[in-house]
């Protein structure tokens, strides 16, 4: 990696203390008083709650449900869409929907109680998969299609093109749901301080949180003040996701008023929280007689559960990615979420983008099977290039560097060596992929909704605190925005302090996803500092505040989704080499390589460690992350014996370049990074996989049975 | 059924009147508050709970106290106190092994078990000696890099 | 629900309440405190009473004794795996066995009384005809390990009785190749999705003397059938391969057709070919990997 002064690593400013075991985790606090809480929750998939019989509960128990929400207040988490139930009231829609809480002072007390609870339902016929959702199986739930929302976008002339293609590919490549497997599970503590409320929680949003459930209470959001405690990890999971538990939580310390805690074992954790999307994409890909793709027509449909929450930002971002890192002249693509009766599907790193990204690789890797050549020659004939238009026929606006990357993973892999020895077949095999990932809230979004804002605040002892809403959850963003203010302020980052937020202290600057702090976040930040600094001696004690403020000359209308979806986006190769067991068909990852354009790294290390972890995270994905659908509990792989995440013994140590890109609107040239580099090994690792089995693959995860069911 | 249970805990012999059928886990963080032990999965998984037993790394979500009854347990908080929890910690940060900082705790465990063992681990040594502590985060090589950068740093502590 | 603990300080004092009070020995507690656990902050609760013998000091170690290898019960997975005592094929179901923190606490004699369809060392330890030693307050008695085990978590076990003791016989000519491969859900930390244990023995003229061969996960206990044994038994090491095909589908038919059958079938044929050709070559190693 290239050392630039704001690149060089220093030491993460909350290492010492997680190591050490000193940072307080939700689970970690404790109030006076406080009492715990177990969630009631649906245990069928579909049907209407005909009664609730509770035990008797002894003194200083509770049961708290919707008939405890106060007059004027509404049964609703305001996410995205503002359709998931605070608490469901008559109808459910999937395993695991939060009917009630029961709290009270002993958790042993309370787990005889739960299992006392005894609901009765008028159950009826579901739906679990995106064709089971798509054909109403046991009737329509919302709408009279099951679907949350359904979109075309079309550049060129796909129908025109088709008519006179040389070939015509068709396809169908799927994927599984996903659990995020944050090591801290979802937990929140709710209290009263003064005439305000007050929720602890583990989240990567807390202005999102405070915003969704006031309302519940019908109070002004100023009444509910959210902190964020230490978090434990989040990949998206905790992006909506903590409002359903601080929802019930405010409902009850309102009731109650005791202080009142909430955390999820493992068990729920897994089988009771949101996931990634499934999803089925369908190709039909025109080629021409020279080898070229000239159209394609692609049909994404992410499965999303029984709420919409934020499935449509969701699909929009799949639909954005759905052509790669390609320039296809003509494509069309349409995108649906359709609602079945399994739990919502949520944000999860990529948010969307994997998905299609996977899917488009793959078929590109089968068109080139049929036209007899290497993937890598079909792919890098249509590499985006500056100027080129996107699908939503906007600008690439800045300088491709996949060239560049590409030579590095090949000099570094020895791809073409070994893809020349290693014959298809040989239980031997190397693959190759290549993914991008677009910058921020798709469009207008951070001018039209987000409108973010920073805060610095000098204090008299020369110190610079830094008060926004972003949250730290292990990516460190701590340790690179306080790089970067301190590199404009051109101080010692040591001076510059950024404690957790508390919605009461900080700006809003946004909620900390789509890969936007450092790069959205981080430019406020930096003009914050800069500003800060010229009037540095005015006064002892100052405050400054920026606000974003969108570059001129992107056009998007969001209505039609026309222009630039993104002004700018990180871009990644990957190559990954096995070798599959002939034996047992275990498959042995011997090598990972992988190149990735995120601007300029604000830390080097930092940016090495996401590289690493959103690789495994990918390659688990398609390895062993397997996710079914259980009557009984909802998914059947849960908790963490059965749910398979990748150990230290799955795959080998890394080697990760960078190809330094500045970008223009990013702090010191940052772009955002933490999600680019979970969307492509995937892809990389399946087409290893299956050149090594010499057979093509359709869909993740592929563990062993799997791969022996495509032998046999 | 509440019993006595005595038992020494960073370094320091400690007794505790409860059920001997209560995690280890439990005892540790309710009753004697080192949240330094986190629980991440409960069911001897991940890793997060981990502590030295006579030396030897266990989860203590799967032990009843009642099971310790004379045993040494050392926990983060004990061994940060010492030159070798030092020395890991001082690798892990500064190596970059650290991002959510959840499986970091019963990763420094399971790395000075594996030191007392193998004061020079190889990389495999090292990926073995963690393969019972799960990290979703790092993808765990910045973690071997860092366990390794402990073992060099600490040269005869071990 | 009756929620007694016991904490016996010898092996007498344990042996009079699991007579009197039938309470169940929690060893390691790896499988125990799993199943019953209740969350976070809750002590698990049992059905019956339970009593924590764990620090036995009768039920420790390992010995010789005449031609056998004995494994007291609450020997760990750790210290079987590094005593070479231990015949290979134990010592390597046992080192594969979890991971470092859980070998540390689960006992030998635990992974055979919690009879998992799953359980990683019946395997070897029932190709190699292990018998165990069950101690009551009034007797004792000595079952091969085969019929101890009676099905998916069911035991011959009487309710006054205790495990002590494991003992393997060493066979009095030594195998000439074994074979021990564990198939996780991953490289480590895993559960078995299927696993083998092999051996064979030639005599100098290179006849079959002995063959044996164990599986795991592949029914509702270890599969092991004599017969199938038998056919190999007298051949020549050239003729070998003429009886695979024989021994492979006689071999299937002991296969339970549980989840994930072609996988746990299909492999098995492939492992046991690959191991009876390899051992069947000339210079084969006596490890085959
Ligand atoms: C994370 C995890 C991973 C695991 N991985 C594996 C694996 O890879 N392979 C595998 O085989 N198993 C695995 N297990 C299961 C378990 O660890 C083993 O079965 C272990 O050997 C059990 O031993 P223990 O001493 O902990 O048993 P305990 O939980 O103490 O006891 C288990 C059962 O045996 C009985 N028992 C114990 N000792 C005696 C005795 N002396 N006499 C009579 N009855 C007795 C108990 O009453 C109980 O019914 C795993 C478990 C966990 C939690
Ligand atoms: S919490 Fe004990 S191993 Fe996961
Ligand atoms: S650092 Fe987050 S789980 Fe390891």
């Amino acid at each position: 990696m290239r050392q630039t002064p704001i690149g060089n690593p220093i030491r993460r400013v909350d290492a010492v203390a997680k190591a050490a075991g000193t940072l307080k985790y939700v689970a970690d606090y404790h109030f006076d008083d406080m009492l715990y809480a177990k969630m009631v929750r649906s245990a069928v998939p579909r049907g209407k709650i005909l009664s609730i019989d509770l035990p008797d509960l002894p003194t200083g128990y509770y049961f708290i449900s919707h008939k405890d929400i106060p007059e004027g207040g509404k049964n609703q988490l305001q996410m995205i869409k503002s359709d998931y139930k605070c608490f469901a009231e008559n109808e459910v829609r999937f395993i695991g929907e939060t009917i009630g809480l029961l709290v009270g002072p002993d958790r042993g007390e309370l787990e005889e109680l739960l299992s006392k609870v005894d609901i009765s339902y008028e159950t009826q016929p579901y739906s679990v998969t995106i064709e089971e959702g798509l054909e109403c199986k046991g009737g329509p739930f919302v709408g009279d299609d099951n679907l949350f929302c359904d979109f075309t976008i079309d550049k060129g002339d796909v129908d025109k093109v088709f008519k006179n293609a040389d070939r015509i590919f068709e396809d169908e490549i799927r994927t599984g749901w996903q659990e995020h497997v944050h090591l801290e599970t979802n937990g929140a503590v709710a209290l009263c301080e003064g005439d305000k409320f007050v929720i602890y929680v583990s989240a990567q949003c807390p202005f999102y949180v405070r915003k969704s459930i006031a309302g519940l209470i019908n109070r002004p959001y100023e009444d509910v003040i959210v902190r964020q405690t230490a978090t434990g990890g989040a990949f998206g999971g905790k992006e909506h996701f903590p409002d359903v538990l601080a929802g019930p939580l405010l409902v009850a310390t309102y009731t109650i008023g005791k202080p009142v805690q909430l955390i999820f074992d493992r068990f729920e954790d897994s089988a009771y929280s949101v996931k990634r999307h499934p999803s089925r994409t369908r190709f039909k890909t025109a080629v021409d007689d020279k080898g070229n793709i000239i159209a394609m027509d692609i049909d994404v449909v992410y499965n999303a559960g029984g709420y919409e929450s934020c499935s449509y930002v969701v699909l929009q971002r799949g639909v954005f990615h759905a052509t790669g890192v390609y320039n296809i002249p003509n494509s069309r693509v349409r995108g649906r979420a359709v609602a079945t009766n399994t739990f919502p599907s949520d944000a999860f790193r990529g948010f969307g983008a994997p998905q299609t990204l996977f899917a488009v690789e793959t078929h590109l890797n089968h068109i080139a099977d049929s036209l007899h050549i290497d993937p890598l020659e079909l792919k890098r004939r249509h590499f985006l290039k500056k100027g080129d238009v996107t699908v939503t026929n906007g600008h690439i606006n800045e300088n491709v560097v996949l060239p560049e990357m590409l030579q590095q993973v090949l000099d570094q892999s020895g791809y073409p060596e070994k893809v020349r020895t290693y014959e298809k077949g040989s239980y031997k095999g190397i693959g190759i992929s290549f993914y991008n990932h677009g910058g921020a809230f798709t469009g207008n979004g951070e001018q039209m909704i987000i409108k973010a804002k920073v805060r610095l605040k000098k204090n008299r002892n020369g110190t610079v605190d830094l008060l926004i809403g972003s949250t730290e959850m292990g990516q460190g963003l701590q340790t690179a925005l306080i790089k970067i203010v301190a590199d404009a302020l051109q101080i010692d980052p040591k001076y510059v302090r950024y404690p957790n937020p508390d919605t009461s202290k900080v700006a809003d600057s946004g909620p900390t996803v789509a890969s936007r702090s450092t790069m959205i976040v981080g430019k406020i930040a930096e003009r914050a500092a800069l500003s800060l600094k010229e009037r540095w001696n005015e006064s002892d004690e100052l405050t400054v505040e920026e606000e974003y403020e969108h570059p001129e000359g992107f056009p998007w209308d969001q209505a039609t989704f026309q222009g630039d979806a993104y002004i700018g986006y990180g871009w990644g190769a990957c190559v990954v080499e096995v070798e599959v067991d002939p034996l047992t068909f275990e498959v042995n990852t011997t090598g990972i390589w992988s190149s990735h354009d995120v601007g300029v790294a604000i830390d080097e290390l930092v940016v090495h460690g996401q590289v690493n972890g959103g690789i495994i995270q990918s390659l688990g994905y398609a390895a062993m992350e397997k996710l079914d659908f259980s009557q009984k509990t909802g998914f059947k792989q849960v908790g963490l014996s059965d749910y398979i995440i990748p150990t230290s013994m799955d795959f080998p140590s890394q080697r990760c370049t960078l190809v330094e890109n500045p970008y223009e609107y990013g702090p010191s040239g940052a772009k955002g990074m933490g999600e680019l580099v979970f969307n492509g090994a995937s892809a990389a690792y399946v087409d290893a996989v299956s050149r090594a089995v010499n057979r093509p693959i359709y869909s993740i995860p592929i563990p062993p049975e799997t791969i022996t069911e495509l032998i046999s | 059924m509440i019993t006595e249970i005595r038992f020494f805990l960073n370094n320091r012999e400690v007794s505790i009147t409860t059920d001997p059928l209560k995690r280890l886990l439990d005892v540790l963080r309710d009753d004697f508050h080192l949240f330094g032990t986190k629980e991440a999965c409960g069911e001897g998984e991940c890793g997060a709970c981990s502590v030295l037993k006579d030396d030897k790394i266990i989860t203590t979500c799967m032990v009843p106290v009642g099971a310790i009854q004379g045993a040494s347990i050392m926990t983060i908080e004990g061994l940060r106190e010492s030159e070798r929890g030092r020395t890991i910690i001082e690798a892990f940060a500064d190596g970059g092994a650290v991002q959510c900082g959840f499986c970091i705790p019963g990763m420094v465990i399971a790395a000075e078990s594996l030191l007392a063992e193998h004061p020079h681990p190889t990389d495999e040594q090292i990926r073995l000696g963690i393969a019972g502590n799960l990290c979703r985060c790092t993808g765990y090589d910045l973690i071997v890099d860092s366990i390794r950068l402990a073992s060099e740093r600490g040269d005869g502590l071990w | 629900m009756v929620e007694s603990c016991y904490i016996p300080k010898d092996l007498k004092e344990a042996l009079r309440i699991r007579k009197e009070t039938q309470a169940r020995p929690l060893a390691g507690g790896t499988d125990l405190m799993v199943v019953h656990r209740r969350g976070t902050g809750v002590v698990p609760s049992f059905p019956w009473p339970v009593m924590i013998v764990s620090r036995l000091p009768q039920l420790q170690g390992i010995f010789t004794d005449g031609n056998e290898i004995v494994i007291r019960s609450l020997v760990t997975c750790s210290e079987i795996e590094k005593n070479d005592d231990v015949p290979y094929q134990v010592r390597k179901a046992a080192s594969l066995l979890g991971a470092h923190s859980l070998r540390n606490l689960a006992t030998i004699g635990g992974n055979i009384c919690n009879a998992s369809p799953k359980g990683d060392l019946p395997v070897p330890l029932i190709m190699m005809d292990a018998k165990v030693v069950l101690l009551s307050a009034t007797g004792k008695r000595i079952l091969p390990l085969d019929e101890f085990i009676t099905g998916p978590k069911k035991t011959a076990l009487h309710s006054d009785e205790i495990l002590t003791e494991i003992r393997i016989p060493v066979p009095t000519v030594p195998y000439s190749h074994i074979w021990y491969r564990k198939i996780g859900t991953r490289k480590a930390n895993a559960i078995s999705k299927l696993s083998m244990s092999a051996a064979i023995t030639f005599s100098q003229e290179r006849i079959v003397t002995d063959f044996r061969s164990a599986n795991g996960a592949s029914g509702p206990k270890v599969a092991r059938s004599r017969e199938v044994e038998q056919i190999l038994i007298g051949t020549h090491a050239r003729e070998i391969a003429n009886k695979i095909p024989e021994i492979l589908s006689a071999y299937d038919a002991i296969l339970s057709p549980h989840a994930m059958p072609e996988y746990r079938r299909s492999s098995t044929r492939r492992m046991l070919h690959y191991f009876l050709t390899k051992a069947a070559s000339e210079d084969c190693e006596r490890i085959i990997i």
